[in-house]
């Protein structure tokens, strides 16, 4: 063993150091010799079910299997010895007897593990003669997932996924022997947030996605590296590209962020991007008021008067813009109009993610999602992560499941992390901030009592429209008091960005107090319908579907004022919209978002835009060269050059760091994956050599594609981590804010009066989701959650109807009696047929329930 | 009841008994008990009345837990399960400072072929109690399980009732014999998959999971049943531990040999005439177990022999010792001890198929050589023996069982290439007829014995006979 706790290991003759303990299958790929696998996978335990991975190591009387065994000192180790070379064939030779050899039809054809590894290390021909297994075929187990049991090789990498990371058991092993099949159990549908992962890893085409099913061959895709566009984990993944339409998307690793995995949502939800309703043209509305296709030079003049009104214009941009549209929308409003009114909070209005200033250099996290599994406690006061941050919830379970970290939930009603949480604390409705007072000053026990060091405490805006300052400053107190770190998870993929670009009313770009603090969203709205302000610019902002007071937003912006949007797709505020201009979707663009933990992870397009759609920074710099002002910013390089300049927080980071991260490439591909881009970007890594071994260096013979997939994808998409800005320190982080902590709402509920929680599910009717057909198809119908004495009360059981009045209308829901506080009630934000904003009124929102 | 479960040995238990004590001799330790009380050997009135529970009483109240590992090293004592592994050390695996840990007995006696536990479950289930006793308190285990095959109905029974009476007389619960030591004991009863004998799978299934090995490291002795140091001990085995502590290690040494001390129990079938398990000393020649069996039946000649249980390679020569070594040197295995006396009437394509069905159909399906290699063995075989055998056939057969033959994840894969692989080897002429003959040329009644009940030609004897003696009814063990 070495000073630094390293030991050597031998393998195939050549000697390297490596952490005692690390699986040698690993160890080994690290340095190129890549050990043939099927049931393998680094995001999960090893099962060694497989058997294709055996190789000889010294002194072991039988050959091993590599993804079991631990390096230990001295180990000598031989993948190419004759009886490990002769075990891969006979397994394959095992594994093909009872495989239908459908390629031709097969989705996984061209990118297949078991095809690759078959002409690698497999025998040229089988000496099975007998019929094959078969099974009933391409059995749908749900509106996502196909299986086909007959291609199936049983490595259980579905089945593992499904217990031990999204831990849903949703597909099992079903019979035992030869008879041995993956099923659902009791045909019970694969409904699973995290379906389209176990499609991924599988090794075989015995699960395949059903909108992609027949849709291309993989040597058809052009692909590049991206990032999702849905909430603020920022899961790294690849957009698949065939004949201009966006066909598929798949997860990219990043150990830091996602592991392995994404959610169904940001896999399946990409049908938006090629959607025949984008807007390809910038509009304006002529005589008639129609809308009308018009050059750029025509709408940005039309909107350049009323964007020059200065403080009489009011900026709201949506939560999907990328980092560099965030520096556009700021440096536009705040430097070029001269506005201070400009916010980016339209569900999360309310949310003052400035507050975690108060122990940070930066207004966001102080904490990684890595460091979830280092903590001994977490604290979650906020939404439903399985709902909203779906990547999120996968990592805070394993760090309860692999690291034995103690989890305590703080929340008015049940949520997923209750499931393994070590306390969930029930509180009043409004209580939050009470309860996470308990546990500083140790009333709140037992959950006190695990309040340990090292420390994460997670918060998110937990209800649309609630006022947060309560709970998110009893939660900064936490931190400070025990020191502990902070994870702010504010809703979108841009979410973050926005904020550290300054688009914010108090904050300018780098966390610096705004001169003249501005409106927040509400103050603007109430502003518009008030005629107090003369024009609107909405970029990417839907605020009539996604602020929480429908009614008030519907009222600005049908007030007079003139309303600018930049869009990607129609949405209800766009009715209202004087002119329109077309943006760029994520997979069309170069970019970064920015994600919870300040991380910035870099786009690449893989698609043109429609049209003449183009980035929205691009917009606004068209917006101010109209008002006189020419950033000259033409391309990526640029807009970091003046990021750089103007945002001190951002000063650091270069515009190679983050688009040309020093990618080795991966030393197996026989022939990478190459694609140009519009731009004339390369999108994956220059090909290289398969592994000089078993077949005497011969090049690999398949698959114009990634050879290996998965394996091998990840093996290069580790070297792009992405980056965390490193903040200059502040002086002081502010004097201690006195907070009136809001008292809880039941105490201020008139009688008869119910607190409103609310909150997105996965699936919902926002503007990108709903237009994938699949998505919509399992998006739940709307109902009430509600506490079992409140309906017995009523005198209504589970699943009667219920009319929920508040101020700004009535809906009529099915009741679901569930684990939600006395006094509160539960309705999603956006399902069909229900808009909960719509119910939404004021910053602690009640409603009145009756029978109907 | 009785007469009809005896019937085929015919006779009175009585005349039963007087058969087994033939010309060639047994030496009894475990079966002592069934031998010299085959009317009431499994009540606790009459096992009491025999010392049963002073080795137990002995251990708690005079010796420290270490030296019981100690006295049973000493002793030399290996699992009688199959795998021959020193008891005492497998004890002395467990980590002395995690709590809880568990004693399981595998009683999922399933290799085809053996009868032996479920003789001794049946007939003497206090002395398997108070081997449990004692394990628990060498390795300080406050709770056991008896893992039983599904299929021993009146031996599960009988478990049950024994550790009800047990608990009774206060030789299970808390305060064992006065000390402060608590020994519960769970019985719990299998659902039919033979991979439940090996050990890890036995404790997934023992936690409510699909029966499948686990991946090694841990051991289960370090981490087994949920997760905690478990000791699993096969039934015979523990049916030793009273006498040793009682009568110590050199005691239990005069038999056998130098590292297979003690004795076993063979369960004899086959061709012969007196199927039946038999105890004798460990190196007993092979040839004395065929006369203590009564030899092979009248006018055949012995073909083949299965040694230790349908896992264990073909002998063809009964010059052998049963001792775990000298069967290793042979290339064979004593195993669990079944041994199968097989006479010229046997079609050995159809004993290859037999056995492989066997090890297919209770193939877990966990690792690919294993699911996917006995699949294809049984199609091979069953072709040659239907007559549409291929002249590359044998050698496919044996490319077969060297592709499963150490790769697969558990023994369970190895043990269905070993069996197939001598069948090959030994009587490959005999493959190549059924070849060229594009038959299979044994007259079909005849070709092999298959379960007690293959009627026509197999005569008075028997594969699966009942124990010999004493067979109760349901009924005795209604209390």
């Amino acid at each position: 063993m070495s000073s630094n706790g390293g030991v050597k290991v031998t393998i195939n003759g050549q000697t390297v150091e490596a952490e005692p303990g690390r699986l040698l299958i690993d160890v080994a790929e690290e340095m190129g010799i890549f050990i043939p696998r099927f049931c393998y996978h680094p995001g999960m335990k090893s099962v060694a079910v497989c058997r294709m991975c055996l190789v000889a190591v010294e002194g072991m009387p039988k050959l091993v299997p590599a993804c079991a065994i631990p390096v230990a000192a001295d180990m000598e180790v031989n993948t190419v010895d004759e009886q490990a070379v002769d075990a891969q064939k006979g397994m394959l030779e095992f594994l093909l007897i009872n495989h239908p050899l459908d390629c031709p039809i097969c989705d996984r054809g061209g990118e297949c593990p078991l095809q690759d590894q078959t002409y690698a290390h497999g025998p040229g021909s089988s000496r099975y003669v007998e019929p094959k297994r078969t099974f009933e075929k391409a059995l749908e187990i749900s509106d996502l997932v196909v299986l086909d049991r007959e291609r199936c090789v049983l490595c259980w990498r579905c089945v593992r996924f499904s217990d031990e990371i999204a831990g849903d058991q949703f597909i099992q092993l079903v019979d035992r022997g030869p008879g041995t099949q993956i099923l659902t159990f009791n045909d019970e549908p694969f409904d699973s947030y995290f379906s389209g992962n176990t499609i991924q890893i599988c090794p075989v085409g015995a699960l395949t996605s059903k909108p992609y099913r027949f849709v291309s061959r993989p040597w058809d895709l052009v692909s590049a590296p991206s990032v999702c566009a849905y909430c603020s984990v920022g899961c790294p993944l690849t957009n698949d590209v065939r004949g201009g339409q966006l066909v598929r998307t798949q997860a990219l690793p990043n150990e830091n962020v996602n592991d392995f995995w994404t959610c169904d949502k940001g896999r399946f939800g990409y049908h938006y991007v090629s959607s025949e309703d984008r807007l390809a043209s910038p509009l304006i509305r002529n005589v008639r008021q129609e809308f009308e296709p018009v050059s750029w030079g025509q709408a940005v003049g039309a909107a350049t008067e009323p964007l020059s009104r200065g403080r009489r214009v009011g900026v709201i941009a949506g939560g999907h813009l990328t980092t560099e549209d965030a520096y556009g929308v700021a440096r536009l409003a705040k430097r070029t109009i001269g506005t201070p009114h400009v916010d980016s909070r339209l569900q999360d209005a309310g949310a003052p993610y400035e507050l975690a200033l108060e122990v940070s250099d930066a207004a966001g996290s102080t904490a990684t999602i890595n460091d979830l599994e280092s903590a001994r406690t977490i604290v979650w006061v906020g939404p439903d992560p399985k709902e909203t941050l779906p990547v999120l919830y996968l990592r805070l379970r394993q760090a309860w499941g692999d690291h034995n970290t103690k989890v305590i939930v703080i929340s008015a009603r049940r949520i997923s992390l209750d499931g393994f949480a070590t306390h969930v604390v029930r509180c009043d409705p409004g209580g939050e901030a009470l309860a996470l007072q308990g546990l500083m000053d140790g009333s709140e026990l037992p959950a006190a009592s695990d309040v340990g060091d090292p420390m994460v405490v997670c918060w998110g805006p937990s209800s649309p429209g609630r006022d947060e300052t309560g709970i998110f400053g009893a939660a900064i107190e936490l931190v400070k008091v025990k020191g502990a770190k902070l994870l702010m998870c504010p809703p979108h993929a841009g979410s973050q960005g926005l904020i550290d670009m300054g688009v914010h009313p108090t904050l300018d770009a780098g966390y610096n107090p705004a001169p003249t603090p501005g409106l927040d969203t509400r103050g603007i709205l109430q502003a518009a319908a008030d005629g107090e302000l003369d024009t609107l610019l909405l970029v990417g902002a839907d605020p009539i579907a996604d602020f929480p007071d429908s009614e008030l937003a519907t009222r600005a912006l049908a007030s007079g004022v003139f309303v600018v949007a930049v869009e990607i797709l129609p949405t209800e505020s766009l009715a209202y919209a004087d002119v329109v201009l077309p943006s760029a979707a994520y997979a069309e663009r170069e970019g970064t978002f920015t994600n919870l933990e300040r991380r910035l992870q870099k786009l690449q397009p893989v698609l043109p835009a429609p049209g003449s759609a183009i980035e929205p920074w691009k917009i606004c710099a068209r917006l101010a060269a109209a008002l006189g002002e020419n950033w000259g910013l033409p391309d990526f390089d640029d807009v970091w050059r003046a990021i750089n300049a103007d945002v001190p927080s951002h000063a650091g980071l270069q515009a190679d760091h983050l688009r040309n991260q020093p990618v080795t490439p991966a030393p197996y591909y026989e022939s990478g994956f190459e694609g140009e881009t519009p731009g004339g970007t390369r999108v994956a890594g220059p090909g290289g050599q398969y592994p000089h071994g078993h077949r005497g260096g011969s090049p690999f013979q398949t698959g114009q594609n990634w050879p290996l997939s998965w394996e091998l994808r990840a093996f290069e998409a580790k070297q792009r981590p992405g980056l965390i800005p490193s903040v200059p320190a502040r002086n002081g982080h502010g004097a201690p804010v006195v907070r009136a902590t809001t008292p809880p709402a039941s105490a201020a509920r008139a009688p008869g009066r119910f607190a409103l929680y609310s909150g997105r599910l996965i699936y919902d009717e926002g503007t990108m989701v709903s237009r994938t057909t699949a998505l919509r198809a399992i998006q739940k119908k709307p109902f009430v959650e509600m506490h079992p004495e409140d309906v017995k009360e009523l005198e209504l059981s589970d699943g009667d109807s219920v009319v929920v009045e508040s101020d700004g209308g009535a809906a009529e829901l099915r009741i679901i009696v569930s684990d939600i506080a006395k006094g509160a009630v539960f309705v999603p934000y956006d399902q069909e047929g229900l808009r909960a904003n719509r119910l939404i009124r004021g910053a602690s929102p009640t409603v009145a329930l009756r029978k109907p | 009841m009785a007469e009809e479960t005896r019937g085929r040995l015919g006779g009175t238990a009585e005349e039963a008994r007087g058969r087994l004590g033939g010309t060639a001799e047994e030496t009894r330790i475990v079966k002592r008990r069934i031998h010299e009380y085959p009317d009431d050997s499994w009540t606790i009135e009459r096992a009491l009345d025999d010392g049963a529970y002073e080795g137990a009483r002995k251990a708690i109240t005079t010796m420290q837990p270490d030296g019981v590992i100690d006295l049973v090293k000493a002793s030399g004592l290996r699992g009688r399960g199959g795998a021959g592994f020193p008891t005492g050390v497998k004890w002395s695996f467990a980590p002395k400072d995690v709590f809880p840990k568990f004693i399981v007995v595998n009683h999922d006696e399933g290799e085809p072929g053996t009868f032996k536990d479920r003789e001794l479950g049946e007939n003497d289930p206090h002395q398997l109690i108070e081997g449990i006793i004692i394990s628990a308190w060498a390795v300080q285990a406050a709770r056991a399980f008896i893992y039983c095959r599904g299929e021993f109905a009146l031996g599960s029974r009988r478990l049950d009732k024994a550790i009800s009476d047990a608990y009774e007389r206060g030789f299970l619960g808390e305060g064992i014999y006065g000390s402060d030591f608590d020994l519960e004991i769970v019985l719990h009863r299998g659902a039919g998959a033979y991979i439940c004998g090996e050990e890890s799978a036995l404790l997934d299934s023992l936690e409510g999971f699909r029966g499948q090995p686990r991946l090694r490291p841990p051991f289960p002795a370090v981490k087994g049943l949920y997760g905690q140091p478990t000791i699993v001990n096969n039934t015979e085995t523990l049916g030793n531990l009273p006498d040793i502590v009682l009568k110590g290690a050199d005691w239990f040494r005069q038999w056998g040999t130098e590292k297979s001390p003690g004795t076993k129990v063979l369960s004899v079938s086959g061709h012969v005439n007196r199927p039946a398990n038999y105890e004798v000393s460990m190196g007993t020649s092979l040839a004395d177990v065929l006369e203590l069996a009564g030899g092979m039946r009248e006018g055949h000649t012995l073909k083949a022999i299965i040694p230790g249980g349908a896992s264990a390679p073909l002998l063809t020569s009964t010059d052998i010792a049963m001792d775990f070594e000298s069967l290793k040197d042979a290339g064979s295995m004593l195993g669990s001890g079944a041994v199968v006396f097989m006479d010229e009437t046997t079609c050995m394509v159809r004993n290859a198929l037999v056995t492989t069905a066997f090890f297919e159909h209770e193939s877990c399906g966990k690792c690919t050589p294993c699911r996917e290699g006995t699949w294809w063995g049984v199609k091979v075989l069953e072709r040659i023996e239907e007559g549409d055998g291929r002249r590359e056939d044998m050698d496919l057969l044996l490319d077969i069982c060297d592709g499963i033959d150490g790769r697969a994840f558990c023994p369970l894969g190895d043990a269905a290439a070993w069996a197939l692989r001598s069948n090959v080897k030994l009587f490959r002429e005999e493959f190549e007829e059924h070849v060229s003959l594009g038959r299979c040329p044994f007259e079909d009644e005849e070709r092999i014995l298959v379960g007690a009940n293959q009627g026509g030609g197999s005569g008075e004897a028997g594969v699966m006979p009942q124990p010999a003696a004493g067979v109760p009814s349901d009924a005795d063990t209604q209390s």
